[in-house]
């Protein structure tokens, strides 16, 4: 016997839902990468040009101009390691911050626990960053630096970005359902986060007074260590342990968000 | 044994004074207009319904428009939550609230089975032991491995009906999905209805049609204004429903200043069908004249409001919408109480009974100050003569105007 009232399922039994519902988050899934390359010219090639053409205009502004110093590592290798990563989570939060606005006949067409649809577009996302991902280890070992005993961290990296990607669309898709102009924010606010991550600059190159803010920035922690793996690169782990602690402020505040939310997705969305 | 009990459901939507869903902006967060539960009126779409379907029973839930069936169908499907009482439930649920809900138009027919059940809780397995029932009951031959754009609106529909048909489900919640397709295909719907209840499975079937609810239904739920006016029997409940819908012919008024739609600027007083002579009509012949009557009072100067009557067939299409006074376009309008009516020439409609709407909006910006739908039904009657000539057969279409042909013989 199953019982609903105005309080909602509790997130425990929510969880435990999702095993119910695992094949259509694969469908979904499928769906959206068989549409996508179906229709796309570029095909597969879109997954490696995404994170390539923004690291060919960087490394032109940046290595003129700042010429950061990046610890011997040429300046477009060490970008285009940080936009690979970027690109997964920056795209998936805007790719899925309005998968429940505009699924609003779905919503209210049929029941399936409602995170399904922003993670799935995770899920799509997921599957270009990997592609990046093989290319971008290919193009280091080609430039030289040669696979270590720290490939072994490469999974663990990769699990805490799709949490980390996984969180943040959750919280912009609700977001964007509790504000309705909330979906031209969020590209602004993706954009101030990366100028903010070392994404294109290495953490110790934040001055001192604000080198907090990358031990609060959940990105932190994977661009570092990833770098660490690939680029050889000495990772501080005491920025990349708080990183991990912002990371499950983030997972917090997106699930309370959502389960706000979601009493009354079908109802606004 | 029951399958489902629904106790004192109540569910209000927060409307804002446009009368449309409220929600907040970022901008409202800055500017320091952020309202939460203040001004915000309330719509109780349904106060205090609770009733037990037993296992293996198909109940009928009917009703007029906005009696409540839809939101009612969707609390128990767990798409809206109620805002008090609860919904215990034995067993899974499929509902079919839209036919074809979850279809991409670019997958293909087998691809958008496997998404559509999965969207219903079937797991993979499942699925792949129904396809052949699945593709059999659809009867779509080798459209099936084409995307479903290909398809004509009938084969979609048998499709989609025929996924959820297929769901083995505790609980089975249908919402007119039985008017889709021609009569071969409904009479096939309705011997799975009957079939599925013969499984032990329940059913909660919305339909306008007496006579297929009647034949499937045991019981029957009849609901007005959001109110359980009447469950019981399911004769019983067709009748007292067609009685409400008669009362409704031909004329609407609201007598009573707080049930009518209205907002802060407009209010609805009345709409009608009528003769030039002032008389309501609750049928009209095809071959004369009518029109259609708003009566409305502006609340609130200075707005430039435009009041339209939307007409539907009994398949819910719409015939046309329709700016009722265009004289007063753009114009904004004093305090006042207007009665603007639309007339309808002769030789325009086809048979059958409709079903009139009235809405007022107003732009810059784009408001909806009221809408009321399917608030009067008329029948429109056939007459001899006119475009039907000679010919005594049924003649297809929404309209039937009576045009001018010409012709030219070359011998």
């Amino acid at each position: 016997m199953r019982v609903f009232d105005a309080t909602g399922t509790p997130l425990i039994e929510e969880l435990a839902e999702y095993r119910q519902y695992v094949d259509l988050f694969r469908f979904l899934a499928l769906r959206d990468i068989r549409l996508r390359y179906r229709q796309t010219l570029l095909g597969v090639a879109w997954a490696i040009v995404q994170p390539l053409l923004p690291m060919l205009i960087f490394t032109v502004i940046f290595s003129r101009f700042l010429r950061p110093e990046t610890g011997g590592v040429p300046y477009p290798l060490f970008i285009f390691t940080g936009l690979t990563l970027w690109t997964f989570v920056a795209s998936s939060i805007l790719a899925g911050s309005t998968a429940f606005i505009s699924n609003f006949s779905l919503l209210n067409k049929v029941y399936f626990p409602r995170a399904i649809l922003p993670t799935a577009t995770v899920a799509v996302c997921a599957f270009d960053g990997l592609i990046a991902g093989a290319v971008v280890m290919v193009v280091t070992c080609f430039c030289g630096y040669l696979p270590t005993a720290r490939w072994l961290l490469l999974p663990a990296i990769a699990l805490w970005l799709v949490v980390l990607a996984t969180a943040a669309t959750l919280l912009a898709a609700s977001l964007t359902v509790a504000f309705r102009d909330m979906k031209n924010v969020i590209p602004f606010l993706v954009q101030i986060w990366m100028y903010s991550t070392p994404v294109l600059y290495p953490a110790n190159l934040i001055p001192m007074p604000l080198r907090f803010l990358a031990g609060a920035n959940p990105m932190t922690g994977p661009l570092e260590a990833f770098r660490a793996c690939l680029l050889h690169t000495a990772p501080d782990w005491r920025v990349i342990a708080e990183s991990g602690l912002s990371l499950f402020v983030v997972i917090l505040a997106a699930v309370s968000v959502y389960r706000f939310e979601e009493a009354h997705l079908a109802e606004r969305a | 044994m029951t399958a489902i009990s629904v106790e004192n459901i109540r569910k209000e939507f927060a409307l804002s004074n446009g009368g449309s869903p409220s929600y907040g902006t970022v901008k409202d967060l800055f500017a320091g207009t952020w309202k939460r539960g203040t001004e915000k009126r309330k719509f109780v779409a349904l106060d205090d319904v609770s009733f037990d379907v037993a296992a293996g029973q198909a109940m009928g839930l009917i009703g007029n428009n906005g009696a409540g069936k839809s939101t009612l169908l969707r609390i128990i499907s767990r798409i809206l939550r109620p805002t008090s009482g609860r919904v215990c439930l034995e067993g899974r649920v499929a509902s079919l609230l839209e036919v074809g809900a979850g279809f991409h138009p670019e997958l293909t027919g087998r691809e958008n089975v496997f998404l559509s059940g999965s969207m219903m809780g079937m797991k993979r397995g499942e699925i792949v032991k129904k396809m052949d029932q699945i593709t059999g009951f659809a009867a779509i031959g080798s459209f099936f491995d084409q995307p479903v754009r290909f398809y004509s609106t009938g084969m979609y529909m048998r499709l989609a009906f025929s996924v959820a048909a297929h769901i083995e489900t505790e609980i089975l919640l249908l919402d007119e999905v039985l008017a889709v397709g021609d009569a071969a295909f409904q009479q096939q719907c309705i011997e799975r209805v009957l079939e599925v209840g013969r499984n032990g499975q329940s059913v909660i079937l919305v339909s306008h049609n007496m006579t297929t609810m009647v034949r499937l239904c045991s019981s029957a739920l009849l609901l007005d204004g959001g109110q359980v006016s009447y469950l019981g029997s399911a004769s019983e409940a067709a009748a007292r429903y067609l009685k409400i819908a008669e009362a409704r012919q031909g004329e609407r008024c609201y007598s009573e200043v707080e049930s009518a739609p209205q907002d802060r600027v407009v209010r609805l007083r009345s709409l009608r069908i009528r003769s030039r002579e002032g008389a309501t009509l609750a049928t009209v012949s095809i071959g004369d004249e009518f029109g259609v009557e708003v009566e409305f009072e502006v609340l609130e100067a200075g707005t430039a409001l435009m009041p339209s009557v939307i007409i539907r067939n009994e398949w819910s299409a719409v015939l046309w919408t329709t700016d009722t006074s265009s004289e007063w376009h753009g114009r904004p309008r004093p305090v006042g109480c207007y009665k603007c009516v639309a007339w309808i020439p002769a030789h325009l409609l086809s048979a059958g009974s409709m079903r009139v709407s009235a809405a007022i909006h107003s732009f810059h910006p784009w408001t909806v100050h009221l809408e009321a739908n399917d608030i009067v039904l008329f029948h429109a009657l056939e007459c001899p003569g006119g475009a039907r000539g000679q010919f005594a057969g049924n003649i297809d279409g929404g309209v039937r105007p009576l045009l001018d042909w010409s012709v030219e013989l070359d011998p």
